[in-house]
């Protein structure tokens, strides 16, 4: 983490003016976040520029607790007689709550700046060069008359955050990302098949500049070529082995959000009342964490220091994640997962880098006695949902691989998993020894109507009894 | 000059050929709760999205800052990427048919006057609704929000609504022993009066009941009747996209090729009614100031057109029917449905029941993606 020199110094008297004013309101507390977003996203279809749009955002949310009753109020506006009224707007609407019982939250009080490493500020780089990065990736999609349609997504992101409370904390954290994002659809006699997939990475221009794309979206268009011309599978319950992207959206969205202190608080979780109790085999040791290859996220937008949480330790629940609130709440620490999509929203607790640890299997291990299962493959999946109140999901996952006899055999498409969250991790039996964590500049997870960048993955994991479903 | 008119002579000034300039400002009342309010929010938002041609570049440029002189750095940048950007040969021009339709109610000014205290109050009666019926509020969200847009472009001067939205989901828990269910309940409305709070409230917990001693059943080919609401939200997944010229016309959609054809049986009217008193995208023109009208996308089985904004439109030479729609100021116009509709037919729900020897009535779904993998949540009839 390379730390940043202060700007904003204007800014910053300002903001400790609107703290200053809060406490001479009489608020028990007030934090109050500035950030300024740049996106850049730059879409090419079938060969040709569809849209190059540059945005920035910015502004500041304030928030206050009076007689134990909270208000937040934001605004683009930032000039000093628009934030005075953006405090009042706070304290207006703390104040309609009436009183509550005071709570203690636990705020940690630090002072730092940080950002995340980059060599090449991709906001600075020319239009003409990014473009053509785009339109090449694009034209090398185009491999044979069977793909219909192509679409390649450059985006750049340069997230600037200052928090300042009344505390006296003051958290600065820059990240920058950049990505590539690509679909191909293929039409064969069978079926049309749409095959989509991103990379992106917490870096500079530089992690766009020194890759292949052209080969990366060459590589998408075969697979949907032969997705397209693949079978579909017969629904049943087969062991699988899951790829490292699909156990990374499984386990965020099915288990993870179960382990969010708010979810847990309300008792909206599978997870309640669980910690102590096995909730998966004794192979699997899942965390959230701050880590190299995931979304940089040393300090949450509540100033708190993200800790690596061990969320199951070889099956057993040990804990849940926290922002100051939940953790109030459950009598718990807050664990550096109060984040907000921006500073119109209130931070609510969200998973960081969530995924499980490897162990000691090889891909090859993890498939050699199985003699009817699937691959399960995360390229091209499209989602699904969950419902973190009786712990199901169903995901639509890419094109996939059987496997027979120990080894892969055909692809099939439009494999769908199902099941109970508890269940299946409890049929886990081996871990592979890889590791692959990921993070999207394209998209992030949705809650509560905000959007956070997140971090998935894990290794390759052998699952015994998976629902799977075809069409 | 207004801002907007100012930015759409900035642009041309610098050498564009052709500019665009959307506005948006914004107010919203958030209101999060699960047994009591958790967050009340007020949020004042907006920015300015400026889109420059020169000749076929086209290029698009937003600010949240929205003073003299962010529009006029907004300005130069959008002018500047357009310049280097590569052609679209497909392009033509930006929309030259400004105008407004007979939209109305869109716009419920006693929004303007609601005090936060009210908000407080409808929260609280909604919440002590669900304890009624022995159900736990878990999760529950009320918004509020007025959005003033202005348009114009450089073959119209501004063009300006406001409109407003209220919005409000409930979940509500049920624990019997062993059992438990949540059960929710939604409602979006332009109209303040309208939000009955309460009678939302009180039908997440009757959902919840509902559901509490359901049984899980076997995979079987069984005749379904959906509730209307979950049909409408499945229909809006499924078609939204295929049914848009845009869809059409990159080869991705299913409806290629196949206006005039019968597609659906000859009970299936779908209309996309962009002037629809009362509907949540009800407005008098679209966002690219495009007067909105009726569209049938579907009658009587046959599919009888798409839906178009500018762009598409010029390609296939025909009119737009003011489908353009923006996800924010900061994003190019997509052709969308307005308000998709299914007209009704003559069956009532209690006939189609009533014919129906074993079946299954869909109450409500989850997960409704592009391939419809649903979950069912059902009760069963027999």
């Amino acid at each position: 983490m390379a730390s940043i020199k202060g700007e904003f110094l204007e800014l910053e008297s300002d903001l400790h003016s609107i703290l200053d004013k809060a406490e001479s309101y009489g608020v028990s507390y007030a934090d109050i976040r500035y950030q300024e977003y740049y996106y850049e996203s730059i879409l090419v279809e079938n060969k040709v520029l569809k849209n190059y749009s540059s945005r920035k955002f910015s502004g500041v949310g304030i928030r206050v607790i009076i007689e134990g009753a909270m208000g937040y109020a934001s605004t683009c506006n930032i000039a000093p007689e628009n934030l005075l009224k953006t405090l009042d707007n706070a304290i207006n609407v703390a104040k309609a709550l009436g009183k509550r019982e005071k709570k203690t939250l636990d705020f940690e009080v630090n002072r730092a700046e940080v950002r995340s490493k980059f060599k090449v500020d991709p906001i600075n780089v020319s239009p003409e060069e990014k473009t053509a990065i785009a339109l090449d990736a694009n034209k090398a999609a185009f491999i044979g008359d069977k793909i219909k349609n192509a679409l390649t997504r450059l985006g750049f992101s340069k997230d600037n955050r200052l928090f300042m409370s009344t505390n006296g904390a003051k958290v600065r954290v820059e990240t920058i990302m950049s990505g590539l994002w690509h679909e191909s659809v293929a039409k064969s006699i069978m079926a049309m098949e749409r095959v989509g997939y991103s990379e992106s990475k917490c870096s500079g221009f530089e992690f766009i500049s020194s890759n292949d794309w052209n080969n990366f979206s060459l590589e998408l268009s075969k697979l949907a070529i032969e997705a397209s011309e693949a079978g579909t599978s017969s629904a049943g319950t087969y062991p699988v082995v899951v790829d490292p992207e699909v156990i990374g959206l499984l386990l965020h969205e099915a288990f993870g959000h179960a382990s969010e202190g708010d979810l847990v608080s309300t008792r909206e979780s599978v997870l309640f009342g669980k910690v102590g109790e096995k909730v998966a085999s004794d192979t699997v040791t899942i965390v959230d964490d701050n880590v190299e290859n995931g979304y940089f996220y040393p300090y949450d937008d509540e100033g708190t220091e993200k800790k690596k949480v061990v969320v199951v330790e070889d099956g057993i629940l040990k804990g849940y994640l926290h922002d100051t609130y939940s953790a109030s709440k459950l009598d718990s620490k807050p664990t550096g997962n109060g984040r907000a999509q921006d500073f119109e929203n209130i931070p609510i607790v969200r998973q960081t880098n969530y995924f499980m640890l490897p162990k000691d299997y090889s891909f090859e291990e993890l498939i050699e006695d199985i003699d009817y299962g699937i691959y399960v493959g995360g390229k091209g999946a499209t989602g699904g949902q969950v419902d973190v109140g009786m712990g199901t999901f169903t995901f639509s996952v890419g094109p996939s691989k059987v496997i027979r006899n120990g080894k892969l055999a055909e692809m099939v498409r439009g494999v769908v998993i199902s099941g109970l969250i508890l269940d299946t991790l409890k049929t886990v039996d081996a871990v592979g020894k890889d590791l692959s964590i990921r993070t999207n500049v394209f998209g992030g997870c949705g809650k509560m109507g905000q959007t956070v960048r997140v971090g998935f993955g894990g290794p390759h994991v052998r699952v015994q009894k998976m629902i799977v479903g075809g069409r | 000059m207004s801002l907007v008119e100012k930015a759409v002579k900035r642009v041309l000034d610098l050498g564009a050929s052709e500019s665009e300039a959307y506005l948006q400002s914004e107010k919203i009342l958030w209101i999060e709760f699960d047994e009591k309010i958790e967050c009340f929010k007020v949020i004042e938002s907006g920015g300015i999205g400026l889109r420059a041609a020169l000749d076929k570049k086209i290029a698009m440029y937003s600010t949240s800052v929205t003073d003299d002189n962010s529009v006029n750095e907004a300005a130069e940048k959008v002018v500047k990427i357009a310049k280097i950007a590569p052609e679209d040969p497909e392009w033509r021009n930006f929309n030259m048919n400004f105008g407004k339709s007979s939209a109305e109610g869109y716009y419920d000014k006693s929004i303007e006057n609601i005090e936060y205290g009210e908000v407080v109050e409808k929260v609280k009666l909604a919440l002590e609704k669900v304890k009624e019926y022995n159900a736990k509020p878990v999760r529950g969200l009320l918004t509020i929000s007025i959005t003033k847009t202005i348009i114009a472009n450089c073959y119209s001067e501004e063009f300006e609504r406001i409109e407003t939205l209220v919005s409000a989901v409930v979940r509500a828990k049920i624990e019997d022993g062993q059992y438990k269910s949540i059960g929710s309940e939604h409602l979006e409305t332009r109209f303040w009066s309208r939000m009955d709070l309460e009678d939302i409230a009180s039908n997440a917990a009757k959902n919840a009941i509902k559901f509490l001693k359901a049984k899980p059943i076997e995979s079987c080919r069984i005749p379904v009747i959906i509730r209307n609401d979950v049909f409408a939200s499945i229909l809006s997944t499924i078609l939204s996209g295929p049914i848009t010229a845009d869809w059409v016309q990159k080869g991705r959609s299913p409806l290629s090729g196949k206006l005039e054809t019968r597609i659906a049986c000859d009970k299936f009217t779908l209309i996309d009614n962009g002037i629809l008193y009362g509907g949540i995208r009800t407005r008098p023109f679209d966002d690219e100031g495009h007067p909105t009208q009726k569209t049938y996308v579907i009658k009587e089985g046959v599919l009888e057109k798409y839906l178009y904004d500018t762009y598409t439109s010029i390609k296939d030479r025909v009119k737009s029917t003011g489908n353009a729609l923006r996800g924010g100021y900061w994003q190019h116009p997509q052709v969308a449905p307005s308000n998709l509709i299914l007209e009704q037919g003559d069956s009532s729900p209690e006939e189609m029941i009533k014919e129906t020897q074993m079946g299954l009535l869909v109450e409500d779904v989850i997960g409704d993606s592009g391939y419809l993998i649903l979950l069912v949540e059902m009760l069963m009839q027999q």
